[in-house]
């Protein structure tokens, strides 16, 4: 792992940060005074700000300080930019190493515009470690798991989308000639006044133009009629011709789709737009897929995007075809959940739910990887006005609330005009005098307003934790011994996998993606036969005949599509000879779990 | 056989002589060195940058990454670096070896840099194609796998030495092939075996072919690769050493999952570095690629489907024999039990799965046959690659499933070629008779069979495992054992009894590794010369665009009319119909270089066009632009695969 630089200013603040926090936990005690108010957080982190890379790092360096047991950050490689693509690993040493425990890998922001999910990964951090301990169901499944978290996977994007206006965020940062004149980047829109806004260009031509201003408010513009006149023209966004081609805005940064880049389903440009020109060509999805290559462990991913309130799984096209049925089943048991846990959310398969995509991470991490994947599209309109009422009042188009009305009234009422940016007039080098404005801030919209993201970041944790939860973790059941004839035993030995997740899908099996479970048995006694027993408590009545496990080494059987979510299996032997056995079921994505008993 | 390992231990000798004639005698446009043999890697490097330091202002050698082993990945680009910058010069990839046994390609290839490199004085064709274009040419693209051919036990891997778990059984490389009878080579063993599907060809008893019950044939043979069952799984040779077929690894119709095909599309350093060159270097207007896939000898179907991709039945029989090792360990559970037709009902699972909106955009998908349109200059260069060659009949060939000629022609959208480099030509018999159609008029554009995807296998062995049972598509078994006959060449090894520890009594024999994709050393010079003629030929058909008339009206107040027309003057066109499709060829640029706002009327400042025919065919602009007498204006004109061309226009 590299070596973080931090910025010595931010390294004296943190801390200062850190001593003051200490002050303020350690001296109630010292005075012996009772309080009633919840616990002091160890690390205080805010929720409602939006915060650019170099704050995410800083954060996350503080949190990495406050719980070294738990917290290790890392770098997985840089960004096209330079920047290195940051994560945290979250594991407790004490309950095994990393590779022994199954794992939820959680990133974000791999569009770069999609900031929340950056926030609700750190989020998800400070929430584990400030409740380990406290919460049983943190400790739990912190002691259980392992997180590795990205708070963002395209740092460049993220960072432009800061540092800029919000536009051409989504993107990485590697250079496209987007108008095939052999110049790259060359002619983005540019913030000509500096407010920090991409606004629109009107100009006033009365009653020679083609749009007008609404009568229902007048910050509404709205094209006119057949036959009638204006008294506005739109000229387009905010820029100039850059490159003196004749055409303004043409060739922004980037405008690729790091979503497109990876290996599954991996389409040329001309079939999936913004793929580039091979799977991991970009840096970032070289670094990260390299991460997920060398942990297999990894039993769930999660990829926090926005927008739309969606739980999305695969395929991303139809051309890939349906899952196997028993994944569809663990996916909708695990979607149908998310839905209760995330109001306004719908569950979806990407390419019939939202819209077809080639070569996406999910249908990567899940085809090609075997991880069970979700990606939330975070936040939906609906959001902002919502009681069944107030969701009845916006559909009626004379409700103050309906529409574009519905968007003024809730800046207006709610976050008192801040995200507007009303008509100014302006001098443009190219058009002469014009008004600019008309438009939202790159911060509504696609996000939530400021004070509704902690309860984003919250619900969306939890329905992400509740899938770490349910990823396999195999268990040792009883077993049995009995004795058949002279030397000849009957091993009964189960196992459990109490979670909804198999440890293997079907999808992974297909593929041949993860290796095989591996069930070995180690004693002085020769295997005559094994087979499965399907339930173990009828078999006394109804005696169903076992099929034997056509494998030619018994002491070490293979099972390649793994153990089934909330399933008990029993492993039959028929063994000849006696003495101690040790039997052990090894499960990449499940763990390792072994019993050694006596046969006599 | 023997020839080409004879050749093999001779070659360093040879070539310390061939340097000392090469310095005594100054070398003329006659080739002066022995080039028949196959040389490994570092003789192979050796010669290129001898071939370099001799000819320092027209060649250089760059590396464009390292293997697994740490070999350099060598570029050779031939050039003059005088004139119009290499970037705007139409240019010719010549690779070859990405499939690791086949190292006739290279061979080749090195003929190639040779000849370029000693006629550039003397041969017009050969000096206008090295001062006007360029030549980037990678001789060997997998070496890590070629140097198998040079090891004392030949297995003809294909595949790289990056670790794979070919039956994912949780054990890498563990059951290898074997060479048990001591003969160098791995072949193939026949076991009489009742349950066997296989019986001798009774017309030819070297040759196995599947029985036919129907016909009232009985079967009593099993094969397999030479070998034992290493890891004791029941299956022989599952999961050999490596790894990554380069040619099995690229994008276009990528073989997800399967045999060779990497854990994912450019999985490898051989394949990433050559992706991140290739990228750079957008001036390639043909691609002349070796290996095991064909469409010059045959040039594609009139439906645009590639011939038919015939491999050796014996081989493809062979590698069923492990078919089931990937598969095994499937557990059902489900289904077991007296109880088990009422445990199947499953009611609720379709209620809950998750729900399509319908929103959906049109489904488009990668083309996969070549634009018909394009097949003209396919078979025009089919054309003269038969005349300069001599070659008319396919040797053993196979699916070409994520290759990299494929990603050059669908994804890179330029004129991209492969060929194996030889043929199984028998002279005195009718070539008519063994040639075989085109897949697209022979099985009316069936899918190619699954069977044919693998040639040669020996080491390379990796997951997904091939069908049992399915390799019906008659091979050219006989064919190619008939020209071996016939040439007088050892590929065939007679099969000879063997007590098998594992199997008893069997017999081992078949063809040997690497004679399948490679002709004896001796043929090494004529092939050579034919393709480096061959190149030099493509290198004549490059699109050229030039502005060809210019004309400027003066209408009087300040008002002048700019008529331009742009030519072709290639024979190619400026973009394929795939270059366009494909998106990946730009559109040549016209522009005017006035400011945008003095255009009054006519054409825009700056315009594209997607393609232009070659032989002549033009583009005309028409500019009214506001200027004065006297004022000079460029005008450019900027192809991708064309060159491009520059004027000052005076107004007047």
């Amino acid at each position: 792992m590299e070596e973080i630089k931090v910025k010595t200013i931010y390294k004296t603040l943190a801390c200062a940060f850190v001593v003051v926090m200490l002050m303020m936990v350690v001296s109630p005690v010292t005075y012996g005074q009772k309080y009633a108010s919840d616990p002091q957080f160890k690390v205080k982190l805010d929720f409602n700000r939006w915060h650019d890379v170099n704050e995410l790092w800083d954060d996350m360096k503080r949190l990495e300080k406050a719980f070294p047991t738990f917290l290790k950050l890392g770098s997985v490689g840089k960004s096209h930019n330079g920047q290195e693509i940051m994560y945290m690993t979250i594991n407790n040493p004490e309950t095994g190493p990393e590779l022994s425990k199954a794992a939820m890998y959680i990133d974000a922001n791999i569009h770069g515009n999609e900031i929340q999910g950056s926030e609700i990964c750190l989020y998800t951090i400070w929430y584990l470690m400030e409740n380990y301990g406290r919460i049983d169901k943190v400790t739990q499944l912190v002691n259980d798991r392992v997180f590795y978290i990205f708070p963002t996977v395209n740092p460049d994007g993220h960072q432009y989308f800061m540092e800029g206006d919000g536009g051409g965020a989504r993107s990485g940062h590697v250079p496209v000639d987007d108008d095939n004149d052999g110049l790259y980047d060359e002619d983005g829109p540019n913030d000509l006044n500096g407010n920090g806004v991409i606004e629109q260009i009107r100009v006033y031509v009365p009653g020679k133009g083609n749009m007008r201003i609404s009568t229902r408010d007048n910050r509404i513009m709205e094209p006119v009629g057949f036959g009638e006149t204006g008294d506005y023209i739109i000229l387009g966004l905010e820029g100039f011709d850059d490159d003196g081609d004749g055409l303004v805005n043409e060739d922004g940064p980037g405008s690729y789709d790091p979503n497109r880049n990876w290996a599954i389903d991996w389409q040329p440009d001309y079939v999936q737009g913004g793929a580039m020109e091979f799977p991991f060509q970009l840096p970032e999805a070289n670094a990260i897929n390299k991460f997920l290559m060398a942990h297999p462990n990894i039993a769930g991913v999660q990829a926090y995007h926005n927008n739309g309130g969606m739980i999305l799984r695969g395929p991303g096209a139809e051309s890939m075809g349906e899952y196997p049925a028993s994944d569809v089943k663990f996916y909708d048991e695990l979607g149908k959940n998310g839905e209760r846990i995330l109001p306004f959310y719908r569950y979806i398969v990407i390419w019939s739910g939202l819209y077809t995509v080639h070569g996406g991470f999910i249908d990567w991490t899940s085809d090609g990887l075997g991880m069970i994947s979700f990606s939330n599209e975070l936040w939906n309109g609906r959001q902002y006005f919502t009681s069944p009422e107030l969701q009845e009042q916006t559909k009626d188009p004379n409700s103050p609330i309906s529409g574009q009305s519905g968007d003024f009234f809730f800046d207006d009422y709610l976050e008192f005009g801040d995200e507007y940016v009303d008509w100014k007039e302006f001098d443009h080098p190219d058009f002469g005098k014009v008004e600019m404005g008309g438009r939202w801030k790159k911060t509504r919209g696609r996000v939530p307003p400021r004070f509704m993201n902690e309860e984003l970041a919250h619900r969306n944790m939890a329905f992400t934790l509740y899938q770490a939860d349910e990823m396999p973790i195999m268990k040792m059941g009883g077993n049995k011994v009995e004795k058949i004839g002279n030397d000849v035993f009957r091993v009964w030995v189960e196992f459990i996998n109490p979670k909804v997740a198999p440890t293997i899908t079907a999808k992974a099996a297909q593929n041949n993606v993860v290796r095989p479970d591996l069930l070995t048995l180690e004693g002085n006694v020769d295997i005559i036969s094994a087979s499965w027993i399907n339930d173990a408590k009828t078999y006394d009545y109804l005696n169903p005949i076992t099929q034997e496990i056509d494998q030619h080494d018994l002491k070490r059987i293979m099972i390649r599509n793994g153990h089934p979510g909330k399933t008990t299996r029993t492993i039959q032997y028929l063994v000849k000879g006696s003495g101690k056995v040790t039997v052990e079921y090894d499960s990449v994505k499940g763990g390792t779990i072994s019993t050694t008993f006596e046969v006599k | 056989m023997n020839k080409i390992v004879r050749s093999v231990i001779k070659s360093k000798q040879v070539m310390i002589t061939i340097t000392i004639i090469g310095m005594l005698i100054h070398a003329s446009a006659v080739m002066s060195q022995d080039f028949s043999t196959y040389h490994n890697y570092d003789a192979m490097t050796r010669e290129l940058k001898r071939l370099v330091s001799e000819n320092k202002d027209i060649a250089k050698i760059e590396s464009i990454g390292k293997t697994l082993e740490g070999r350099d990945l060598w570029v050779l680009t031939i050039a003059n670096p005088e004139g119009v910058p290499m970037a705007e010069r139409p240019a010719m990839f010549i690779g070859a070896n990405f499939e690791g046994d086949h190292l006739i390609g290279s061979e080749i290839s090195l003929s190639i840099i040779n000849h370029l490199l000693k006629n550039y004085a003397t041969d017009d064709a050969v000096k206008k194609s090295i001062n006007d274009h360029v030549y980037y040419i990678i001789p060997r693209m997998n070496p890590d796998a070629a140097e198998g051919m040079f090891e004392s036990i030949k297995t003809g891997r294909k595949s790289n030495m990056n670790e794979y778990d070919g039956d994912n059984d949780g054990r890498m490389d563990e059951d290898g092939p074997d060479d048990l009878n001591k003969d160098g080579y791995i072949t193939m063993m026949r076991v009489k075996d009742k349950n066997g599907l296989y019986m001798i060809d009774k017309d030819e008893p070297r040759l196995m072919k599947k029985a036919d019950p129907a016909k009232g044939e009985s079967s009593g043979y099993a094969i397999y690769w030479e070998g034992i069952d290493n890891d004791k799984d029941g299956f022989i040779n599952e999961d050999a050493k490596g790894g990554t077929d380069i040619n099995r690894n690229f994008m276009h119709d990528y073989p997800y999952f399967k045999d060779g095909a990497g854990k994912h599309m450019v999985s490898e350093n051989e394949t990433r570095a050559l992706m991140e060159w290739i990228i750079k270097h957008r001036n390639i207007a043909i691609m002349l690629n070796f290996g095991e896939s064909d469409n010059l000898i045959v040039p594609p179907g009139s439906r645009g489907t590639l011939s038919s991709d015939k491999g050796i039945d014996q081989i493809n029989i062979a590698n069923e024999s492990y078919a089931g090792a990937g598969k095994v360990g499937m557990v059902n559970t489900e289904v077991a039990g007296r109880f088990g037709m009422f445990r199947m009902g499953r009611g609720s699972q379709d209620q809950q799965t998750a729900q399509p909106t319908g929103r959906q955009r049109p489904v488009i998908s990668a083309e996969t046959t070549f634009n018909l349109a394009d097949l003209e200059y396919f078979k025009k260069a089919g054309d003269i690659y038969k005349e300069l060659t001599g070659i008319k009949t396919q040797p053993p060939l196979r699916d070409p499933k994520g290759a990299f000629f494929q990603y050059g022609y669908f994804q890179y959208g330029v004129l991209s070629f492969s060929t194996p480099g030889w043929g199984i030509d028998a002279a005195e018999e009718p070539t008519e008779e063994r040639r075989r159609p085109a897949a697209g008029e022979e099985r009316g554009g069936a899918p190619q069979t699954a069977t044919s995807a693998r040639g040669v296998r020996g080491a390379g062995s990796n997951s997904a495992m091939p069908t049992p049972g399915n390799s019906q598509v008659s091979g050219i078994d006989k064919n190619y054992l008939n020209w071996l006959d016939k040439n007088n060449i050892t590929g065939f090894i007679d099969w000879q009894k063997y007590t098998h520890p594992e199997l008893g009594e069997v017999e081992i024999g078949g063809f040997t590794p690497y004679e399948i994709n490679n002709p004896p050393a001796s043929k090494i010079v004529e092939l050579g010369e034919a393709h480096a003629k061959f190149a030099v030929r493509l290198s004549g058909l490059y699109a050229k665009v030039k502005i060809a008339k210019t004309e400027v009206i003066n209408h009087g107040g300040g008002l002048f009319r700019i008529k331009v027309e742009v030519e072709n003057e290639g024979f190619l066109p400026t973009a394929l119909n795939q270059g366009v499709t494909s998106r990946a060829v730009n559109p040549t640029m016209v522009q005017l270089g006035v400011k945008p706002e003095t255009i009054i009327s006519g054409n825009a400042k700056t315009n594209f066009f997607q393609a232009l025919a070659g032989s002549g065919m033009r583009q005309k602009y028409e500019w009214l632009i506001k200027g004065k007498s006297g004022d000079k204006i460029e005008l450019i004109v900027v192809a991708q695969k064309a060159g491009t061309d520059k004027v000052n226009i005076t107004l007047k």
